[in-house]
């Protein structure tokens, strides 16, 4: 049978418990409300890649294949071809005629970033990657070129 | 083996070879004396100062260059002291201070010797922080290669290979200092036609492939040994694949075959491999005058069985026929002509080239043999447009051991720049001229004295007739005679045709007065044409060169097929194409082969075959008048052996696959279709009804799985290639010995009997047909091959009738006018071209041009290389406008 003592303790404890409830009432929710709301990322978060391009348009990707060579999964494909001087796709001779980034393989190390010689290829901090169909997994030249607004906000570094 | 000397690299005693260079005795004791200009096929020059070494000169250390000392006994050298290693650290920053870096767009990177040895013996650093030196780069030095300046080093390999192998220096250093460039002289860019082994030879990215270039990077292509078959020679290749296609071919070493060099042909022409107009499904034509539809294989297979059953059944296995190509393998050869003897009973069997060309099946001895001979004789025969890398061979004959050359050509070939003699002939004077020569050396008496103990003496003597002999004549006598170790090559051009065995034995009496027949060989033209010969791709002889009408050989064959061959010998080539065209022959299969390409003459003989079936990598003009179309591969997609000109049997394995294509290799085509056969698969029936698990006899014959299998059966068949297997045959491939073909047909060949001259009615150049119209080889025509190749517009022969320029100027032509060239059986329209190289009146047109003019101007292939034509300007009608 339960005492008085016991009912004073159980009252306590609700109102200990009650007291984080209305203290959470007060705060801030943590819960991101994506992807009506960006996420933030730190900095040095390693997500989808993107090549780049120089100012004035050209492609920075010289279709060396370094990356592809860099590669530990084998997620990178490059062909490269000869650049038509009156119309030149990249700077120089050389320029990816295809570039395929396989994101089922990818485990996104940044090997690629690093082998790269002319800073082209660079892991943005992007990281949805939903796809309906395992063939669109694979990222064309176009899409790394451009990549979509991925949503996302960069974290303030601590 | 040279006498072993002693001498001391870093105060350690070594034994070595006398004479030996340097860098190569380091390379026996595992010293790599790092190196750039050396290269072991090339003379030592000491341009690029890498291989320094401190070298003990009468008690003092000198800096020399490794590469090119030759060691002697005592000699005393520092390799690794520090001012030996610091001199070698300088060399390199030194190359690379105005080496622009571009690696990873260089095509070289990933096997640059600079890269390399930067790494191995380089200091790391650079002291140099002014601006680097501006060349041209993107400089095309040919239509087929790139040259980079910035990153050439100044090594002369390109410039000495030129030079000691082409004989023709064609690049040169130009400015001096680090302005230094290699450029080609001006308006004269590089056409050797074995230039691309400069690309190879380059220690950096200078020179590159215009074909290949940015096309691959060398540690991500599957590469697979195999060998070239765009000629006899079977040069020995790498076949560099990726993402299933052909990216690059580069050369491998093969000493016996050839060297470490291979032609622009089998370098550069290799885009038909991956070509999309390539054929990747069947085709059936339903009906006459229908359209081409895309089939099954099941189906297409059945169909062919069936239809080439019934004919053999109804009209007799004689009404069916079948021409192959000597660019098949020895498995599909074998096969193709098992198939028709076996199982449609039928003799008619041939390829181009094939039973028309009075061939010596021996071929060459050995293909370095040239490398030995002081007088190379080339009869009919031009290989630096049919054997480019046999033709440096010859060339490094005459350069360095002082070898003459004595041509009999209708045109003035290239090679007739150097020492000997050239004696010009119009087509159909090859026996007259023989037989000139004949006469002047018998004047000679030791010659008579030898010769006399010939059998056939006297009635030769009698028949050659006292006629006086030219000065050219003579002095190609003289030569012949002066001659120690004389060598005699003949081509296809000279013992084919309606003269062909006029021809071969007036040239065997020739070669017999010299006293040089056992030194007297064929060059065989294309890569199997040895192969189709020992596979029985012919239509009087049998698998291993038996007669037909052999009982003994037959037999053999016959027990080792289970059937029963037929007796009579078949129809050839153009035997075929006439039957054909008169209905005689109902049925026709033809596997790479393309007789409507050679003109009107060839379309007409298809249209008229009831049944057409073309097994082929495009739809070629052939295919386009098919029932059935079989798309086969090419050499790169499945295993295959291939016979080259000096009987090795070399295996070209299979280095890519289309995987969105449904083409079969030949010798898979072939065995499925036997089993569709209706006689197998009757008696398979009939056997499986008694027992379930035994396969009929017939079955059992056709069950190859793999082309290794094939060639085991081919090892039993014809007795040359016993003993042979895929695996033995190892990566430079066996040569099938002369040793075992004695008491054989092979050797009834060179019979020590002089033959008689044939009494020839002089027919008198008629005013009607005033020129001779010569035709033959060049590398780069345009056939099925080169049709599809980009580069082909570039480099290949211009579409034209080339003409002396006398001539011209006498029939007031000029250069790029239309003319129309007419002959007894054909007319074709070219614009002129003037050349010096022809003969005056003779027109000289290329085989294998666009539309096939001189095919067309010939009549038929076995009319041999010439005939009587007229030319005038302008072109006469629109409707027979060639190209």
């Amino acid at each position: 049978m339960a005492g008085l003592g016991d009912v004073v303790r159980g009252t306590v404890q609700i109102a200990e418990a009650m007291g984080v409830t209305l203290k959470a009432l007060a705060t801030k929710p943590v819960t991101v409300e994506y992807p009506d709301e960006p996420i933030a990322v730190f900095p040095r978060y390693r997500g989808r890649h993107m090549l780049r391009r120089y100012d004035n348009g050209l492609e920075r990707c010289i279709g060396c294949a370094l990356c592809e060579a860099a590669c530990p999964t084998g997620a990178i494909y490059v062909d490269a071809a000869e650049n038509d001087p009156e119309n030149p796709v990249s700077p120089g001779e050389r320029y990816a005629k295809t570039y395929e980034v396989n994101f089922m393989r990818c485990v996104f190390c940044g090997d690629c970033e690093e082998a790269c010689p002319v800073e082209a290829v660079v892991l943005t901090q992007a990281f949805p990657l939903p796809e309906q169909e395992r063939r669109s997994m694979i990222f064309v030249k176009e899409q790394l070129l451009e990549p979509p607004d991925a949503n996302i906000a960069i974290r303030p570094a601590h | 083996m040279p006498d072993l000397i002693t001498i001391t690299i870093d105060d350690v005693e070594y034994k070595v070879p006398n004479g030996m260079l340097l860098t190569d005795a380091a390379k026996l004791i595992n010293i790599d004396i790092p190196v750039f200009c050396s290269h072991p096929k090339l003379d030592p020059l000491g341009a690029c100062r890498m291989c320094l070494v401190e070298q003990d000169v009468r008690g003092r250390w000198m800096i020399v260059t490794a590469c090119t000392i030759r060691v002697a006994e005592g000699m005393k050298f520092r390799y690794a002291s520090p001012a030996a290693t610091q001199a070698r650290e300088d060399t390199l920053e030194f190359l690379l201070i105005n080496h622009p870096l571009d690696c990873p767009i260089c095509d070289k990177g990933g096997e640059c010797p600079l890269q390399d040895q930067t790494l191995k013996h380089g200091p790391g650093v650079s002291q140099f922080q002014e601006i680097k030196n501006h060349k041209a780069k993107r400089y095309p030095i040919s239509d087929l290669i790139m040259l980079d300046q910035e990153r050439c080093i100044i090594c002369w390999r390109c410039i000495r290979y030129l030079e000691e192998w082409e004989d023709k220096p064609q690049l040169g250093l130009f400015h001096r200092g680090d302005r230094s460039v290699i450029d080609f002289f001006p308006g004269q860019p590089v056409d050797a036609k074995t230039s691309g082994n400069i690309i190879e030879l380059c220690p950096v990215g200078a020179l590159t492939n215009r074909v290949s270039r940015f096309r691959y990077r060398p540690w991500d292509t599957k590469n697979i040994d195999s060998i070239c078959v765009h000629c006899s020679q079977g040069c020995n290749v790498r076949l560099d694949g990726r993402i299933h296609q052909l990216r690059r071919v580069v050369a491998r070493e093969n000493m016996a075959v050839n060297d470490e060099w291979i032609c622009d042909k089998g370098r550069f022409i290799h885009a038909f491999a991956d070509a999309p107009e390539r054929l990747t499904t069947p085709l059936i034509r339903d009906h006459k005058g229908g359209e081409l539809r895309e089939a099954g294989w099941e189906e297409a297979l059945a169909l062919v069985a069936q239809r080439l059953a019934f004919t053999a059944d109804v009209q007799g296995p004689a009404a069916v026929g079948a021409l192959g190509s000597a660019k098949l393998s020895n498995e599909a050869a074998y096969l193709l002509q098992k198939l028709m003897r076996g199982l449609v009973g039928s003799n008619n069997v041939d390829h181009r080239g094939g039973a028309a060309v009075l061939a010596d099946p021996r071929g060459l001895s050995a293909i370095r043999d040239v490398e030995q001979a002081d007088l190379i004789v080339l009869a009919g025969v031009d290989p630096a447009e049919e054997q480019p890398v046999l033709a440096t061979f010859i060339r490094r004959a005459v350069r360095r051991r002082g070898a003459k050359l004595l041509i009999l050509h209708p045109r003035q070939i290239e090679d007739t720049r150097y020492p000997g003699a050239y004696l010009p002939y119009k087509p159909g004077q090859e026996a007259a001229l023989f037989e000139g020569l004949s006469r002047g050396l018998l004047q000679e008496a030791r010659v008579k004295e030898r010769a006399a103990r010939l059998a056939g003496f006297a009635d030769l003597v009698d028949g050659l007739g006292n006629a006086a002999v030219d000065a050219a004549g003579a002095e190609a006598v003289r030569l012949m005679l002066s001659a120690q170790r004389p060598m005699i090559l003949y081509g296809p051009a000279l013992v084919s045709g309606r003269a062909a065995a006029a021809n071969r034995a007036s040239l065997m009496n020739f070669a017999l007065l010299a006293g040089c027949v056992e030194r007297t060989f064929y060059l065989a033209p294309e890569a199997n044409s040895v192969g189709a010969r020992d596979m029985g791709l012919l239509p009087a002889s049998l698998p291993g060169h038996a007669a037909i009408g052999d009982a003994p050989g037959r037999e053999r064959l016959e027990r080792l097929w289970g059937v029963k061959l037929p007796t009579q010998p078949g129809l050839g080539y153009d035997e075929m194409l006439e039957a054909a065209a008169a209905g005689r022959l109902r049925a026709l299969y033809l596997v790479g082969s393309d007789p409507a390409s050679q003109g009107p003459a060839g379309q007409a003989a298809l249209q008229k075959v009831d049944f057409l079936v073309v097994q082929e990598l495009f739809l070629t003009e052939s295919a386009k008048l098919a029932d059935v179309v079989l798309p086969a591969v090419s050499w790169a997609e499945t295993d295959g052996t291939f016979t080259n000109l000096e009987r090795r049997v070399q295996r070209a394995a299979q280095a890519i696959a289309n995987p969105h294509s449904q083409a079969a290799p030949d010798w898979l085509i072939f065995t499925e279709m036997a089993k569709l056969w209706p006689a197998v698969a009757g008696e398979a029936k009939a056997e499986g009804k008694k027992s379930k698990r035994k396969s009929s006899g017939a079955a059992r014959q056709w069950g190859y799985g793999s082309a290794a299998e094939v060639l085991d059966e081919i090892t039993r068949a014809a007795p040359m290639y016993d003993k042979l297997s895929w695996d033995a045959l190892g990566d430079e491939g066996t040569q099938w010995p002369l040793a075992d073909a004695a008491g054989s047909p092979l050797s009834a060949v060179a019979s020590r009997r002089l033959t008689p001259p044939e009494r020839r009615s002089v027919a008198p150049g008629r005013d009607e047909y005033p020129y001779a119209l010569v035709a033959g080889q060049v590398l780069f025509d345009y056939g099925t091959l080169m049709r599809q190749t980009e580069v082909t517009e570039r480099v290949a022969a211009p579409v034209a009738v080339s003409i002396n320029p006398a001539d011209a100027a006498r029939e007031k032509l000029a250069a790029g006018q239309p003319v129309s060239i007419s002959s007894a059986v054909g007319q074709v329209v070219l614009p002129v071209r003037l050349d010096e190289t022809v003969q005056p009146g003779t027109l000289w047109i290329p085989y294998s041009l666009p539309g096939a003019p001189a095919e067309t101007l010939l009549g038929s292939v076995s009319a041999g290389s010439g005939a009587r034509v007229r030319i005038a300007p302008g072109a006469l009608s629109s409707s027979e406008k060639v190209g």
